[in-house]
């Protein structure tokens, strides 16, 4: 038993420490004016293109649906890249390898990287919901705000499980950013944040169901809307499970390309 | 006469340049990325919103999503024309050769333009597969003429861009934020006119604006005054942009000469 | 590989011969040169600085001035190969990209063939070539033979006359067979070589080479070594800047020895072997560490400059020593307790030199 307990500390403090230094890492690079641009002020910017398009090309003049969406997909930003360039980008600084050497738990070191990405990704939605409010009068006045925010974090979460996908996907293919990008708006397509997914092509809905974002941003509008958290609850179980399956399969990729990494010897290589 | 040799070194460098830019961009992810997969799924995106309403719209679509493509290899290839060639270490290599900065940097960008052309035809193959028929072009001759001035408008708009991104590190890191707004202004996907009345001065300096005016209009079947209008004020935009290129090249070089940024260290 | 296979691009039949340097007959110049002693060099350096604003730290950046080269002074004549010899990081690089127009100095002049790098830099350009070691400079995707081509059309060469004399550039330095293959899959040694090709593309008077041999394996360094000499055979003019000794010995007439930017000998290798013509050199191998005997070593009279080699699984302690031979004893007796070796004493080598002068410096 205390041996147990030792243990969880010390995964825990594995997984802090990730946390930290992937965090670390990407400020690195980013510097808080560029950070500022793509977090606070990027996201207005295709929020009102979204919805002035919507508004041309699909005659809709309700600026609440594309906010929601909008917002809600700037979850991705901090989910999908954030999240898959921390792992890869150990690679190119050459610490996989010292990741892999260490007896470090696995499952701790892995999702560790996602942590911070995802209070950041909570920070992103919520300050896209604001520009909605104040560009496009969004109104939250019968919104159950906690419920909210549970939609937003769940929904962070799951398209975190999709980075931790992409991330070892970039570790196997080269281009990263080519992945990540198409991902990105794909989701824009896909999620329903722009198009109603009951006017997609019969396989396009398919693909919605299986992606995250989708029922996030179907359970946000409806909250918005007035409904009630226990009216959302199957859609938030079914954005949990899906984020969960990404995350799975990301972990069991990482386990993987770990093995035939070493056993190649191409931990920095290919 | 030592004038016409001038011109035809001039020409055969942008030639040059333009060749080995599209060699060298061929196989670059990012790249194919942002002349071909974004504005497709741009693209995909405006037909499915239009099935809701019906399909009068399409070749606006078609143009419109193409335009995108084309800002966005504008912003990030052309913007990287001469920041690019400081980080493999070349610019140096450039500035050393009798031909001009600017002169080599409008062959890249030429080649990047022309590239990011293709991405119009693919949504326009895009749109007939969605739709099942092949969306049709209201005034094509109109329409070939415009798009013949938007790639010289585009490259000038380039020009000025690449240079003020070596200038000023901090811009460039904004690049990002850039993308979006300039689809906003200059009207790709929805007419300024649903934007509030204080930002059209910031549309009309931009010539990516009067390109889509005049292409859209020779796409839909507009009035032609306002298609001579637009093209006529991509001419002018191609003028005050290329007399400020010149300075603007002399000024970064001399300037990256005293403060050693030819290179990253 | 000879200096008159290459056809030039400037459309001449040939060069002259390299014994015949131009003769001016200006009288004013002749005149000129006769009082004050002068001739026109190809390269004139003087009083040349340049200071460099290094900004500090990530977060709270604080500027600081580095002097990279402090008041040079030096002058090359037409077709002669000059070392410029020193440590990394001591400014040789600085100076060249000074001399290559890439860079204005902060004070001082610097002219060649005339011309003055600063006000006249456009139209120096054409006539100068040069390389800076390393693998960058080169575009990764496009093949040897299309990067050739790229900066023929740069330097506003013929087409005709181009295509014709890159196949020969190739095969001077030694790439004809991979020529129509990516950049990205040459050695580094490869991209070196294509560097050399490219600034003669446009058949340069003048050459600056900045480290050609760093971080190429022996056979590579040779081989380019074998090509410099070639290119002097040609009569051009030749700077080049390297931290080995040997290479400078074996290629230039006249050296510079550069460090913490001033220049501290100037000479032939002849001329510089001099300085330490009075010393001799004492190698003695150990194995194990001696680092507590150093100073000891050091403060001995005898021993003039001390440095140490690591080779394989032991370490050589090189003394110079005025005494010679008659140290040997003085020195072993205060190595006792560590495990010796051989013990040779031989005459310097420019290396020697060099080690004094940089050492003394220190």
């Amino acid at each position: 038993m205390k041996e147990l307990l030792r243990d969880l500390g010390l995964n825990v403090r594995i997984f802090f420490q990730g946390a930290y230094l992937s965090y670390l890492a990407l400020f690195a690079w980013i510097r808080p004016p560029h950070y500022i641009a793509t977090k606070v002020v990027g996201p207005v910017f295709y929020m009102i293109f979204f919805v002035l398009m919507g508004a041309y090309v699909a005659g809709r003049n309700d600026p609440s649906f594309y906010v929601i969406g909008n917002a809600m997909q700037t979850a991705a930003l901090s989910g999908v890249f954030g999240v898959s360039m921390s792992i890869d980008g150990d690679r190119w600084g050459g610490t996989l390898i010292y990741l892999f050497g260490s007896p470090a738990n696995r499952l701790a070191l892995f999702l560790g990287r996602a942590f911070m990405h995802i209070l950041d990704g909570v920070f992103g939605v919520i300050i896209a919901l604001g520009w909605g409010l104040l560009i496009f009068g969004l109104d939250l006045s019968q919104t159950h705000l906690p419920a909210l925010a549970l939609t937003i974090l769940i929904t962070v979460f799951s398209t975190a499980g999709m980075g931790l996908m992409l991330g070892c996907l970039g570790l196997i293919t080269r281009n990263v950013m080519l992945v990540n990008n198409t991902i990105f708006f794909l989701l824009f397509v896909f999620s329903g944040a722009n198009v109603e997914i009951g006017s997609l092509p019969g396989w396009a809905q398919a693909v919605s169901s299986i992606i995250p974002l989708t029922r996030g941003i179907a359970a946000a509008r409806l909250l918005i809307g007035g409904e009630s958290l226990a009216a959302v609850g199957p859609l938030l179980w079914g954005e949990f499970l899906v984020g969960a399956a990404y995350a799975a399969i990301g972990f069991l990729m990482f386990r993987q390309f770990e093995i035939i990494a070493i056993r190649r010897g191409t931990l920095e290589a290919f | 006469m030592k004038r016409l040799t001038q011109l035809r070194r001039h020409l055969r460098v942008i030639l040059v340049a333009a060749e080995m830019s599209l060699r060298n961009n061929l196989t670059d992810g990012f790249v194919i990325f942002g002349i071909v997969i974004q504005p497709m799924i741009i693209a995909l995106m405006a037909f499915w919103m239009l099935r809701d309403q019906g399909p009068d719209d399409i070749i606006y679509i078609v143009v419109g999503s193409g335009m995108t493509g084309l800002w966005t290899t504008t912003l990030f290839i052309g913007g990287q024309a001469i920041s690019g060639e400081r980080w493999t270490g070349t610019l140096e290599m450039l500035v050393a050769t009798p031909a001009p900065l600017h002169i080599v940097v409008i062959g890249k960008t030429l080649a990047n333009v022309l590239q990011s052309l293709s991405a119009m035809v693919a949504t326009y193959a895009l749109a007939g597969l969605v739709f099942g028929a092949l969306p049709t072009i209201a005034r094509p001759g109109w329409f070939a003429l415009a798009l013949l001035l938007t790639v010289p408008a585009y490259v000038s708009f380039a020009l000025i861009i690449a240079p003020l991104f070596v200038l000023n590190p901090e811009v460039r890191r904004l690049q990002n934020g850039l993308e979006f707004p300039v689809y906003i202004l200059s009207g790709f996907l929805f007419p300024i006119a649903l934007l509030p009345g204080w930002t059209t001065p910031l549309s009309y300096i931009l010539p990516p604006y009067w390109a889509a005016r005049a292409l859209h209009g020779a796409s839909s079947g507009g009035d032609v005054a306002d298609i001579l209008f637009s093209m006529a004020m991509m001419m002018l935009s191609i003028l005050i942009y290329g007399l400020l290129t010149a300075r603007l090249f002399r000024r970064i070089l001399y300037k990256a000469r005293v403060e050693a940024t030819l290179v990253r260290q | 590989m000879g200096a008159e296979a290459i056809p030039d691009v400037h459309g001449h039949a040939g060069r002259p011969p390299s014994s015949c340097r131009p003769i001016v007959h200006c009288p004013f110049v002749a005149f000129y040169e006769v009082c004050f002693n002068f001739r026109m060099n190809t390269i004139e350096v003087q009083d040349l600085r340049r200071v460099y604003n290094a900004s500090i730290g990530a977060i709270r950046r604080s500027r600081k001035e580095i002097v990279a080269v402090d008041g040079i002074s030096f002058h090359i004549e037409q077709g002669e190969l000059f070392g410029l010899l020193g440590p990394n990081g001591v400014g040789k690089t600085t100076t060249v990209k000074m001399l290559t127009t890439m860079l204005i100095p902060t004070s001082g002049r610097i002219r060649i063939l005339g011309l003055d790098v600063v006000k006249d830099a456009k139209k120096l350009r054409p006539r100068i070539g040069f390389i800076f070691g390393g693998e960058r400079g080169l575009y990764w995707r496009l093949s040897g033979v299309d990067n050739l081509r790229y900066f023929g059309s740069l330097y506003h060469l013929d087409p005709d006359a181009t295509r014709k004399r890159i196949p020969k550039l190739l095969e001077m330095v030694g790439l004809s067979d991979r020529g129509e293959e990516k950049v990205e899959g040459y050695s580094r040694g490869m991209k070196q070589r294509l560097h050399i090709a490219r600034a003669l593309l446009h058949d340069p008077e003048v050459l600056f080479l900045d480290e050609p041999t760093l971080g190429l394996d022996p056979v590579g360094a040779r081989d380019l070594r074998v090509i410099i000499r070639n290119l002097q055979a040609e009569n051009k003019t030749i700077l080049l800047t390297t931290h080995y000794m040997f290479e400078a010995d074996a290629l230039c007439q006249r050296i510079a020895v550069i460090n913490k930017g001033k220049i501290v000998a100037e000479g032939s290798p002849a001329q510089l072997k001099s300085i330490v013509s009075d010393l001799s050199v004492i190698e003695v191998e150990i194995f194990g560490g001696v680092d507590d005997r150093l100073p000891a070593l050091r403060a001995l009279p005898a021993v003039d400059a001390l440095s140490i080699e690591n080779r394989e699984q032991k370490q050589v302690l090189l003394i110079q020593s005025p005494a010679g031979a008659e140290a040997v004893s003085t020195i072993l007796k205060l190595l006792d307790g560590v495990r010796v070796g051989k013990v040779a004493v031989r005459e310097p080598t420019l290396e020697d030199a060099y080690i004094r002068l940089v050492e003394g410096e220190a």
